[in-house]
Parts: structure tokens; C-alpha cells; sequence
């Protein structure tokens, strides 16, 4: 009788065991859950939106203290005024596209859309290949969607894009401020490489393009060189204002 | 006697290390398991006052309680029927019914023992 009453405790033991933790797991469970990805494409986007934001405050952050830094710079040493300006001259050439850069970030090519003839059956009506071209809307788009994500500098078949550059159309061409550009394109981007594809993926890059025939093969780059811009520019329009007294 | 106590502790002690976490889809299904557990013990407790204890029903009450109350409420989730609410009230009543006839006897137990 003694045996049997502590081979039931026993078993009592084993049971309560059991029931605690499963108590454990339950409280433990319900207190801080076990987190999913389960967001969906539009909360991504709006997050991402959110942190672009960010990214932009603290770049216009850091630029106002670059500034700060050069002023401090500039009154600090009056003697080394030349060469402080000298370097901001040569940091403004480099915002503005007059001497190359180089650094990581992104190589886009749009290249026909290249068709398995052992694939094809007769059903299947031949797409011409070709057909369809590029208009200097897809490329503004495509150059906007990069600048808008961080690119630093962009270049399209080599012609260094600046703040006054011009894609238009011209006949059947298109036109990159004053020269042409002839297909298959060639875009570089200098930027975070991650965010920048990425940027292309959500904004459905290949898929508007696959619409013309077009495959977008994006690349990944480490150090990629973007040329000057070679465009003669000159101020033709404008005029420093002179103020009287001061100076 | 002290056994069960002390096997609950470790049973407490061994999940706290294990760190197991449900996801949250399957969180209702271990609480529903955990209540047909804790109804079991109760009633455990239960025929061991009123001395109709088997330890066979018992161990035998436990494991299917338990899987058959996940299992259908698994089930209900597929059908679309929230069968793990019948389970929940079911056992929550057979739970405070249970505690009930084990308050009334240790409270007879408590009063035939002062007189």
C-alpha cells in the first residue's frame, strides 16, 4: 500500500512538472510574443518613408554643421582663409559635377529583352524586340527615383548629370543637355548600393521596363568612378549685386 | 506528499531555462492544453478527498484532456468554429465546480475535526 501510494506522488510529480512548464511557456509566451514579419508592402513603404525622412533631417544635419565647421574654420585662422576657401571651391565642384567621384554604388543596364527562341511556340505571337523604345520620361523617372534615395552623383552612358542637366527628346533621340544618347543605357549611381536597389525593387522598376521589352540587369559596385561634367557652362544671365558701403 | 509541489517547482524552474517561446497563432492552443491540465489536477485532488482516486483515470484523464482539447480546438480553427471557446467554458466550469467540492469537503473535514 506504501508502494503504491509513493509511486502515485510520483506520478503526481511528473504531471506537475508537465503543468509548470507549460505555465512557464504560456506566461512567458504571452508576456513578450514572439515577433513576425507579417507587415504588409504599404506599412513597408511607409516605414521606409519614415526613415528616408530621418535620413534626410540628419544629411541636412550634418551639412548645416559642415558648414558651421567652416565658418569656425574661416575665423579661427584669417591667415589660412585662401586655403580654407580653396577647399570649400573644391568641395563645391564636387557637389556640382565638375570633377569625378568615386566610391561605392550601383551600375544599370537597360538592355533589349533577350528571348529563348527554344522556348517560343508558335501560340505565343513574337514580341518585337526592339519595338518599343525608351522615352526621356522613363529615364527622368528611373534618375529621380535614384537622386530621391541618396544617389550622390549620376551618370547616363558616361554624360555626368548636374543640377541644371536636361533629358529631353528630340526627335527620335534622346537628348542629355546637348548630346545624345544612343540605347543600350548605361546608368551609375553613386549612393548606398542596398538602399538604392531596393529603392528600385519597391518602386517596380523591372516590371515598367519589362513593359517595353526592356530588362534592367542592376549591379552592385564597390568603387565606381562617375566622370566630370564636360558641358561648357557659362553665366550668362546673371550678375553679382553690388552693395554700396559695404566692403 | 511534498513531492508534487517540489515537481511543480522544477517543472517551473526547468520551463523558466528552457526559454520556449509560442508563437502567437499557436498561443491559444497550449492555454486551452494548460486549462484541461489544471482541470485534471483539480480533479485529481477531488477524488483523492472523496477517496475514489485512480491513479489510471487520472494519468489516462490528463494526456487525452489535454491533446483533445488543443486537437479540437486545432480543429475548430481549420473549420472555422470556435470550438476552443466550448472548451474553454467547459473546462472552466468542471475547474470552479471542482474547486468547490474540494472547498465543501475540507471545510466538513475542518468543522467534524473542532467538534
Amino acid at each position: 500500500m506504501l508502494q503504491k501510494s509513493r509511486k502515485i506522488t510520483f506520478i503526481l510529480a511528473i504531471i506537475s512538472a508537465i503543468i509548470g512548464v507549460m505555465l512557464t511557456v504560456q506566461l512567458r509566451s504571452s508576456l513578450d510574443p514572439v515577433h513576425k514579419e507579417s507587415r504588409s508592402i504599404a506599412e513597408l513603404r511607409a516605414s521606409l518613408q519614415k526613415e528616408l525622412e530621418k535620413h534626410k533631417n540628419l544629411l541636412a544635419d550634418i551639412s548645416k554643421y559642415n558648414q558651421l565647421y567652416y565658418q569656425y574654420e574661416t575665423a579661427l585662422s584669417e591667415d589660412e582663409s585662401l586655403s580654407v576657401m580653396k577647399e570649400e571651391l573644391a568641395r563645391n565642384r564636387k557637389m556640382g559635377g565638375m570633377v569625378a567621384v568615386e566610391g561605392p554604388g550601383i551600375i544599370l543596364n537597360i538592355v533589349d529583352q533577350v528571348y529563348d527562341e527554344h522556348v517560343m511556340d508558335e501560340h505565343v505571337p513574337v514580341p518585337v524586340i526592339g519595338g518599343y523604345t525608351i522615352d526621356d520620361e522613363d529615364l527622368r523617372w528611373l534618375v529621380n527615383i535614384l537622386f530621391a534615395n541618396g544617389a550622390q552623383a549620376v551618370s547616363i552612358n558616361g554624360h555626368r548629370l548636374i543640377a541644371t542637366t536636361a533629358i529631353r527628346n528630340v526627335g527620335d533621340v534622346i537628348q542629355i543637355d546637348t548630346r545624345t544618347v544612343q540605347p543600350p543605357y548605361e546608368l551609375k549611381a553613386l549612393g548606398e548600393p542596398e538602399v538604392l536597389l531596393s529603392a528600385l525593387k519597391l518602386e517596380g522598376v523591372e516590371e515598367y521596363f519589362q513593359l517595353s521589352n526592356k530588362h534592367v540587369i542592376a549591379e552592385k559596385q564597390d568603387n565606381l568612378m562617375i566622370p566630370a561634367n564636360t558641358e561648357e557652362r557659362r553665366i550668362r544671365f546673371m550678375k553679382t549685386v553690388k552693395e554700396k558701403g559695404d566692403s | 506528499m511534498w513531492l508534487p509541489l517540489i515537481g511543480l517547482i522544477v517543472g517551473l524552474v526547468v520551463g523558466f531555462l528552457l526559454d520556449w517561446r509560442v508563437p502567437q497563432e499557436y498561443s491559444s492552443y497550449l492555454s486551452i492544453a494548460l486549462l484541461a491540465g489544471l482541470d485534471t489536477i483539480f480533479g485529481g485532488i477531488r477524488s483523492f478527498l472523496e477517496r475514489t482516486f485512480n491513479v489510471r483515470i487520472f494519468l489516462s484523464g490528463f494526456f487525452f484532456n489535454t491533446l483533445f482539447a488543443a486537437g479540437l480546438a486545432f480543429i475548430g480553427g481549420f473549420l472555422g468554429i470556435d470550438l476552443y471557446l466550448a472548451a474553454i467554458v467547459a473546462f472552466g466550469v468542471r475547474l470552479f465546480n471542482n474547486l468547490a467540492v474540494i472547498r465543501r469537503i475540507v471545510l466538513s473535514r475542518w468543522i467534524n475535526q473542532e467538534e
